[in-house]
């Protein structure tokens, strides 16, 4: 062969290679976009979310491990101190603390509850535990081990008891991914608790919220409460986003603008709730939601199923 | 190994690979940044194995990157494609010994595959801030893959290369 040739070859295989390839990942994103590709995307999270929930609890087990380590040197300290008082007391205290921990959020989580009756709140089915976050830094996804056999479905809000955390936008069976406030293509109507203005309240890349839309000349202040407004009827009324942080005023802009700082750490969400009686009245879907109709649980299948099963994260 | 079995061991190995970065990888996120570990391995592969596999990989490793993703799925498989393309230039001994290649090249592929998504995002969604993106994000990303990739480097050059001729 000569060299031409063996040259040729080789580069016409990775041309082939390319080209072949990106038509098949062309071609899977039309199927998905036109919705044909939900059931390999339901057996697809069927097979990997077991894995995702074990290394999720491998992870957390890992992080509070290493967090231990950290609470050391303050927990010797302390011993110290107390080692006169009572040092057994503080062994226990130790194992008491996580228990503890677990204890206030549940707790919390029920008295968010309690205060917004309206909301139907399904016991500990409405709990969701994070499962996974977006694999890219352009998007900002959550997903969360409840999906359509549990009731759950597109456009479902999703809150902690400190705020909005976003809203369902795709469901398989057993997962859902949940589209946070902070993501780009995220808008959330909003109005501030005190001066009582509306606005709307989208993500940013790479940085906090902001609230858009205020008309010039409101007056409004740093510290004041964002809460959704209800209107658009895509989330309830009522719940806390965030607080602002800064206004921006141009006189050549017909709206102002305040950046808010949200109200849930998004960087340490472990269980969050889906609300699941209220029905939004507009809902796009998004890219990788195949316009289905929405799964609705058969009247068995919930009782069947019956909540998680308590883990320490999800009693 | 055997070329036809590495695609056997290699496809669920990738779906690891994904599930670490959606549970992983956030925790390890530097000002909202956080690492592309998928990237760096077909980057990585690219550089001592050629763009022949590197683009498999980066097909492969694309679509189980975009099943815990909210974006569209291929969109990943096509901006680690792009990736893989340019990661390419670095597959050559000559270069590869020199430290500051692979770290280069990583950049470089960074770069290229948050153009190609990014791209795509912007074509299917109205109004999408890709330019906002490219800024905050991607640029932060190359960064922080770069870095990386500089401190995974001597290992990797321990890995026995694969000439690829063309």
């Amino acid at each position: 062969m000569r060299d031409s040739e063996r040259r040729f070859w080789p580069v016409a295989d990775i041309g082939i290679r390319l080209v072949v390839l990106s038509l098949a990942a062309l071609v899977i994103m039309a199927l998905q976009v036109t919705g044909r590709l939900a059931i390999v995307e339901n057996v697809v999270a069927l097979v990997t979310s077991p894995a995702q929930i074990s290394v999720t609890g491998l992870t957390n087990s890992v992080t509070d491990f290493v967090k231990g380590l950290r609470e050391i040197r303050d927990l010797q300290r302390r011993n110290a101190e107390l080692e006169r008082v009572n040092s057994s007391l503080l062994v226990e205290n130790l194992r008491l603390r996580e228990v503890e921990r677990e204890n206030q959020r549940l707790r919390e989580l029920l008295a968010f509850a309690e205060v917004r009756p309206g909301l139907e709140l399904r016991g500990g089915q409405i709990l969701a535990k994070v499962i996974g976050r977006d694999t890219n830094n352009f998007r900002s996804f959550l997903l969360i081990d409840l999906g359509s056999r549990h009731g759950i479905e597109p456009g479902m809000p999703v809150v902690t008891d400190q705020g909005l955390v976003g809203r369902i936008s795709s469901v398989t069976e057993r997962t859902s991914k949940v589209l946070l406030i902070t993501d780009p293509t995220s808008t959330v109507n909003a109005i501030l608790q005190s001066s009582r203005l509306t606005g709307a309240v989208s993500g940013r890349p790479g940085d906090n919220p902001i609230m858009d839309f205020i008309p010039q000349g409101a007056q409004f202040s740093v510290g004041e409460i964002v809460l959704t407004s209800g209107l658009g009827g895509n989330f309830p009324k009522g719940i806390p986003i965030g607080q602002v942080i800064e206004i921006r005023q141009r006189d050549f802009e017909i709206f102002q603008q305040a950046v808010i700082r949200p109200t849930v750490d998004f960087d340490r969400l472990e269980l969050v709730m889906v609300v699941t009686n209220f029905d939004p009245l507009e809902f796009v879907p998004e890219l990788d939601n195949p316009p289905a109709s929405p799964a609705t649980p058969e009247p068995g299948t919930l009782l069947e199923e019956g909540p998680p099963q308590p883990t320490e994260e999800n009693p | 190994m055997n070329r036809s079995l590495l695609i056997y061991v290699m496809a669920p190995a990738l779906g690891i690979l994904a599930v670490l970065q959606s549970v992983v990888a956030p925790r390890l996120a530097i000002l909202h940044v956080r690492p592309n570990p998928m990237l760096l391995f077909v980057v990585g592969w690219t550089l001592f194995h050629g763009r022949r596999d590197g683009l498999l990989w980066g097909f492969i490793g694309g679509l189980w990157l975009d099943i815990f993703s909210g974006g569209p799925m291929g969109a990943s498989s096509l901006a680690l494609m792009a990736a893989a393309m340019v990661a390419g230039l670095g597959h050559r001994t000559l270069y590869r010994t020199n430290l500051l290649v692979p770290v280069f090249v990583t950049a470089l592929s960074t770069l290229s595959y948050a153009a190609v998504y990014l791209t795509i995002l912007a074509l299917l969604e109205a109004n999408f801030p890709w330019r906002a993106m490219l800024e905050r994000l991607a640029v932060p990303e190359v960064i922080y893959n770069g870095v990386l990739m500089l401190l995974l480097t001597p290992l990797l050059n321990r890995i026995p290369e694969r000439r690829e001729v063309g």
